[in-house]
């Protein structure tokens, strides 16, 4: 047996445990990610006055340039600066991610919501619906709607983005939805006049958004993995409007010339943007081991 | 007796009218989407000489291949033609499609299937690690470590194992799928999937791990451990023997729906490795309007998406009965999120 040789079973090992210990102002929220992002962010929308080197200038003495004193991250195959790169880069980056997200959330609610209301028949036809383009491969999804909407520019891949991405928040919504819709309140407000929308403003909104918050926050990694991945695979950004993806577009040849810092640099920052997002979702999910454990 | 027999069959003709649907709604809406993108499809199969036909030559090559009558009709011919399990040939590679697909599925189902084994395996183990060690270093390790690996987006793993293991150390190839010329030799196709493999596995592990972990840490609050501690059972006899069993009927199902998201990540790691499969078919597929070869991959990945779905749905209602049919698809995927 264990290291005792006589124990009570269930004895807590703690008497007595305040049910929600106090816990320090800065371990509610995620200070440190907080504060990453926000810098990143900060430093991102205002680097125009930060950055005065255009990061699309090709300095074509200095390409494929070591990380030095002259170009902290060194310079692309193309001679361009990646230190403003980032920066400039991120703007675009971190604003598919954003645009994307509400673009998806938006259509997640407005869909799940209708799905809720709406009578069981069309209620299951819509599901299959959604069934249905959750079966098609997000990649080739994206692929598809990319070349149907032509021009890939920031607002362009965002949209794209934000169309294959609203599928689980729909789900989630018309289950809430679902549970509440018959609730006295919302019989009031329909009896009172109140619209499709006000009801869904007022009343749904804020029963379901505890529970989609943390997948919307999900989505803002997502759509920006999207974005990188789809501008390194070529069909998303061009290589002249710089994002963190769209940098490592050129990584084939980095590869080649062995310059790792065209393929770490940006990546990095890419991942510690993604760490950031995902812990301050983590966050808003509720901790269900306040318990403990029986083992 | 009779009354249950006749209650499941039902139940299967509902799943396989459901199945059918859903396929050929599938197939409508990506042949729609992608007659309607722009493009065309005549560079895919005629190449650069496309831009010097002359009118009456681009009629013609359209008329040969069907491209000029409106898309209800070019549908219904396709779909003709897949009844009898015809599915046209190939723009880009002049064969049928068949072919083309039947010389790369091997390869994506290696890499996948192999992938999905090691996670199917390696996750609970993860998770279990975790949960003997709830609250303590490892435990708080492993969740860091597995916090970082899932941020990482795949296409940047393989670039940076193609660049440390194959550029810097020159220890593994870093693209294709065997040496030149080397197609049947073992040892070779091994030594190419290792880095793939690598990052399938890496990216995705976590997901589950953490999954498991969860499970498995509301289950250790469970009255029953009492019970079994009050018998004196040992903490692993009852970790193991007790709480993963209880949680394995849901972990499979929800492994069983999980098998296309898996099956899926392997297309951008395909591309990134240049690895013969699926992916990189469908990606050129998509990208050069070679449309029989395309509808063939969407399809192909759609039955095993739908299909999976219903397996899972299937094992979830068994195991638990008090899962109705509808209610199971939603609740695991809010799950697996």
């Amino acid at each position: 047996m264990t290291e005792k040789d006589f124990e009570l079973a269930g004895i807590r090992t703690v008497e007595e445990q305040p049910l929600r210990a106090k816990r320090k102002w800065y371990k509610e929220y995620p200070v440190v990610s907080m504060l990453f992002l926000g810098i990143m962010i900060v430093e991102c929308f205002f680097c125009e006055q930060i950055m005065t080197v255009n990061p699309t200038y090709m300095d074509l003495e200095h390409c494929n340039v070591a990380p030095g004193r002259k170009f902290l991250f060194g310079t692309d195959t193309l001679g361009r600066d990646i230190f403003s790169m980032i920066w400039y880069g991120g703007r675009v980056s971190l604003l598919i991610g954003f645009v994307a997200t509400a673009i998806s959330t938006a259509i997640g609610v407005l869909f799940g919501a209708v799905s809720g209301v709406a009578s069981p028949r069309a209620d299951a036809f819509l599901m299959r619906a959604v069934e249905i383009v959750l079966s098609i491969p997000n990649l080739l999804m994206i692929v598809l709607l990319q070349a149907v909407l032509g021009g890939a520019g920031v607002i362009g891949i965002s949209i794209v983005i934000g169309i294959t991405g609203w599928m689980s928040i729909a789900k989630v919504v018309r289950t809430e939805v679902r549970q509440i819709r018959n609730s006295e309140y919302v019989i009031a407000s329909k009896c009172m006049g109140g619209s499709f929308w006000h009801i869904l403003w007022r009343h749904f909104l804020p029963n379901f958004w505890p529970s989609i918050m943390f997948m919307v926050v999900m989505n803002v990694r997502t759509a920006i993995v999207a974005e990188s991945t789809l501008s390194f695979m070529g069909i998303g950004l061009p290589l002249e409007i710089v994002s963190w993806g769209s940098m490592l577009a050129l990584s084939q040849q980095a590869l080649m010339t062995g310059s790792w810092w065209m393929i770490l640099i940006p990546g990095c920052f890419l991942i510690v943007t993604l760490m950031c997002v995902t812990d301050i979702g983590n966050s808003l999910r509720r901790d269900s081991n306040q318990r403990q454990s029986n083992l | 007796m009779m009354h249950r027999r006749a209650e499941l069959l039902i139940y299967c003709i509902k799943k396989i009218l459901s199945f059918v649907i859903s396929i050929v709604f599938l197939s409508l809406v990506v042949f729609y989407i992608s007659r309607w993108a722009p493009g065309d499809p005549l560079v895919s199969y005629y190449g650069d000489r496309v831009e010097k036909m002359s009118p009456e030559e681009r009629e013609w090559a359209e008329e040969r291949l069907g491209l000029n009558d409106p898309v209800y009709v070019q549908y219904i011919r396709w779909a003709q033609n897949a009844l009898h399990g015809s599915f046209g040939i190939s723009y880009k590679y002049k064969t049928d499609v068949t072919e083309v697909i039947g010389g790369r599925i091997g390869n994506t189902l290696l890499l996948g299937g192999i992938g999905f084994l090691l996670i199917f395996l390696l996750a609970p183990v993860v998770g279990i690690l975790c949960v003997w060690y709830e609250n303590k270093l490892p435990d708080k390790m492993i969740s860091r470590v597995g916090t970082i690996s899932s941020c990482i987006p795949e296409f940047w793993f393989s670039l940076v194992l193609i660049l440390v293991f194959s550029v810097i150390f020159k220890i593994l190839p870093g693209s294709g799928a065997y040496d030149i010329g080397k197609s049947n030799d073992v040892l070779s196709r091994i030594r190419h999937l290792i880095l793939p493999l690598a990052v399938v596995v890496i990216s995705h592990i976590w997901y589950y791990a953490y999954m498991v972990r969860n499970k498995l840490l509301e289950e250790v609050r469970a009255d029953y451990v009492l019970l079994a501690k009050a018998k004196g059972l040992s903490r692993s006899r009852i970790l193991l023997g007790h709480c993963l069993r209880n949680v394995m009927p849901s972990y499979i199902s929800i492994m069983a729906i999980s098998i296309p998201h898996i099956l899926g990540g392997t297309y951008i790691v395909e591309t990134v490795f240049s690895y013969p499969g699926i992916g990189t078919l469908a990606y050129e597929s998509a990208r050069y309007k070679d449309y029989n070869l395309l509808m063939l991959v969407c399809i192909l990945s759609g039955v095993v998406v739908i299909f999976c779905n219903i397996i899972g749905q299937a094992i979830n209602e068994r195991i638990d009965p008090r899962i109705k049919a509808e209610k199971t698809g939603e609740a695991l995927e809010v799950e697996v999120l």
